[in-house]
């Protein structure tokens, strides 16, 4: 039996629903000898900033006794200029769907950012990162405030042409309402979700262990929150939903397409395993086949609630 | 810093063996012929050391001595991933990426090679030893708690001509390597000399002091939390002396010039 597993996500086409989740696989060039982007739905980039970020100081990553790990990179990045001078060329765009994370500290910031990232060929689209939880101004407050959210997607939607996800924050008690008012801004889809904001105690030396005190929670762990507001979302909104939270197999990437979303995209595990879009899409064909299931996207939003 | 690093490899070595040298200090003979062939002193392999996702993330270890197919790895089970490796048998898999990060520089012709250890910084001079510098006169110093502590066993010490100092007295010198270091740049004052280190950062710290003060070119090889070891995620910062931000340990190191990384805040062992 051979299970379709392409993904139709407005108006662009995914060979697999798989993809790379920002932050975790840089700006797409630095697996190159590791793994074969041809086989990967897509690869999202570090969030990219007008001016280039140092980041916080460290450390900066460290595992939780809970599971999953914790980090506080603070958004260190290259700034649009220097992305587009050393990286734009090297970018995997040939091989795959390539969607560059933007972020800012003001609507202008995001607008400034994709404006110039308009000249770079190749570039499927972006996710506005308006949720981190590692930097002080802007990112989680942006995310957290509705008609922030919107007036960012309105005004990058007045520049671009592009498909554009927006990465949401999961802190929100009550996901819908963000999500409505991105929509009617232009938004094409959500990435459900950012991190959760957390911290590590070390009790012997009576210290935190990461440099910002405070880091984003991610791995297993945050499955749970993540496809509740996956589900929360699908209730509301009729526009594709890349899921984000705590994917490590075949059955996690079901279970979130069962609750609606289009897209999985996968972050801490590609630590571990960098070539798990490639893994995760076999084990989840290996379920389409057990349940007789010929397309993969015959599952999005099946839930039987 | 140096020359930019190599292409990654990933390789599934075969564990040839494992033995304790001491206390929790194992040593692991893997065959692995792509990376123990391409690896240089100071890098690093990035090694996952359960099949599953607990613990979740690789452990980066520096490549020991090489020899044709196979490398060794040596550690200190510290926690949960290290118990995992101490674990192993000869014929099981490890998963690794590498040989990852900057090497060491090779010593110039006309300077004299100081290797520095401390504890289990020894591994990454192990093969500065074994690739660069056991054709030419130089001198391995080693650092150590105590002789319960030992990271490297007495056929190597005597082979390589360790000299050893432990804080207790216990082993070797009653002192701190950083005091054998001092002793030899005194009485090879009209040599050009170089120095590699490798230990816990308080003895980094001292090591770029001493090496600072008499204008000696030195390079550490750094041990700090990382992600993916490839310079994608941006975990393993270690602050620039300069100030102007941060290095990656996985792709600007682990090898720096000393004068060249702020150590009071970044890196630890």
């Amino acid at each position: 039996m051979r299970v379709d597993t392409s993904i139709r996500m407005g108006r662009l086409d995914l060979q697999t629903p798989l993809l790379t989740g920002s932050g975790t696989f840089g700006y797409g060039d630095e697996f190159r000898s590791l793994v074969d982007y041809s086989r990967f739905g897509g690869v999202v980039t570090k969030s990219i900033s007008l001016e280039p970020r140092p980041g916080n100081p460290p450390p900066r990553i460290c595992e939780t006794s809970a599971g999953g790990i914790i980090n506080s990179i603070g958004l260190a990045n290259l700034g649009v200029d220097g992305f587009i001078a050393g990286k734009a060329g090297v970018l995997p765009v040939d091989e795959t769907k390539l969607f560059v994370s933007v972020v800012g500290d003001s609507v202008e910031e995001f607008v400034a950012v994709v404006e110039r990232l308009e000249g770079v060929a190749g570039i499927s689209g972006y996710e506005l990162n308006v949720s981190c939880p590692n930097v002080r101004r802007g990112g989680l407050d942006l995310g957290g405030d509705r008609d922030a959210v919107a007036a960012v997607v309105s005004e990058v939607r007045s520049v671009t042409g592009r498909f554009m996800s927006v990465k949401l924050t999961p802190h929100y008690a009550v996901i819908g309402p963000v999500a409505e008012a991105a929509v009617r801004a232009g938004a094409d889809a959500f990435t459900l979700t950012n991190t959760l904001s957390g911290m590590v105690v070390d009790a012997e030396s009576r210290k935190p262990l990461l440099g910002n005190v405070t880091g984003g929670y991610s791995g297993p762990p945050l499955k749970p929150v993540a496809l509740a507001k996956v589900w929360q979302a699908a209730q509301v909104v009729d526009v594709p939903i890349w899921a984000s939270g705590g994917i490590i197999n075949g059955i996690d990437g079901i279970e979130f397409m069962l609750a609606g979303a289009s897209g999985l995209q996968l972050g801490s595990v590609l630590f571990a395993d960098y070539d798990a879009p490639v893994r995760i899409l076999e084990e989840m064909i290996e379920y389409c086949v057990r349940h007789g299931v010929d397309r993969l996207s015959d599952l999005i939003g099946r839930l039987e609630v | 810093m140096t020359d930019r690093n190599n292409t990654p490899i990933a390789e599934k070595g075969v564990v040839e063996q494992v033995r304790k040298i001491s206390g929790s200090v194992w040593d692991m003979t893997i065959h692995s012929p792509a990376i123990a062939g391409a690896s240089r002193a100071g890098q690093f392999v990035h090694v996952r050391v359960s099949d599953g996702f607990n613990p979740f993330l690789r452990r980066p270890l520096s490549v020991g001595p090489c020899r044709g197919d196979y490398l060794r790895l040596i550690f200190v089970v510290k926690g949960v991933g290290t118990r995992l490796l101490a674990g192993k048998h000869p014929g099981d898999i490890i998963d690794m990426i590498g040989p990852l990060g900057n090497p060491f520089p090779a010593p110039e012709t006309d300077q004299y090679p100081i290797l520095v250890a401390g504890g289990i910084g020894m591994v990454p001079l192990l093969l500065m030893d074994n690739q660069f510098v056991n054709s030419i006169d130089h001198d391995f110093l080693l650092g150590m708690r105590s002789s319960a502590h030992q990271t490297v066993d007495d056929v190597e010490i005597k082979r390589l001509k360790i000299v050893i100092a432990s804080d207790d007295g216990s082993i070797g010198y009653h002192g701190t390597v950083i005091d054998l270091l001092e002793n030899r740049l005194t009485e090879l004052k009209r040599r050009k000399i170089v120095v590699y280190g490798c230990g816990p950062v308080p003895m980094l710290q001292s090591l770029k002091e001493v090496c600072v003060s008499r204008s000696i070119p030195a390079y550490i090889s750094l041990e700090v939390s990382m992600g993916c070891g490839v310079g994608a995620c941006q975990s393993c910062a270690v602050p620039r002396a300069d100030g102007d931000g941060y290095y990656l340990v996985c792709r600007d190191g682990p090898a720096f010039r000393a004068s060249a990384v702020d150590l009071n805040a970044g890196g630890r062992s």
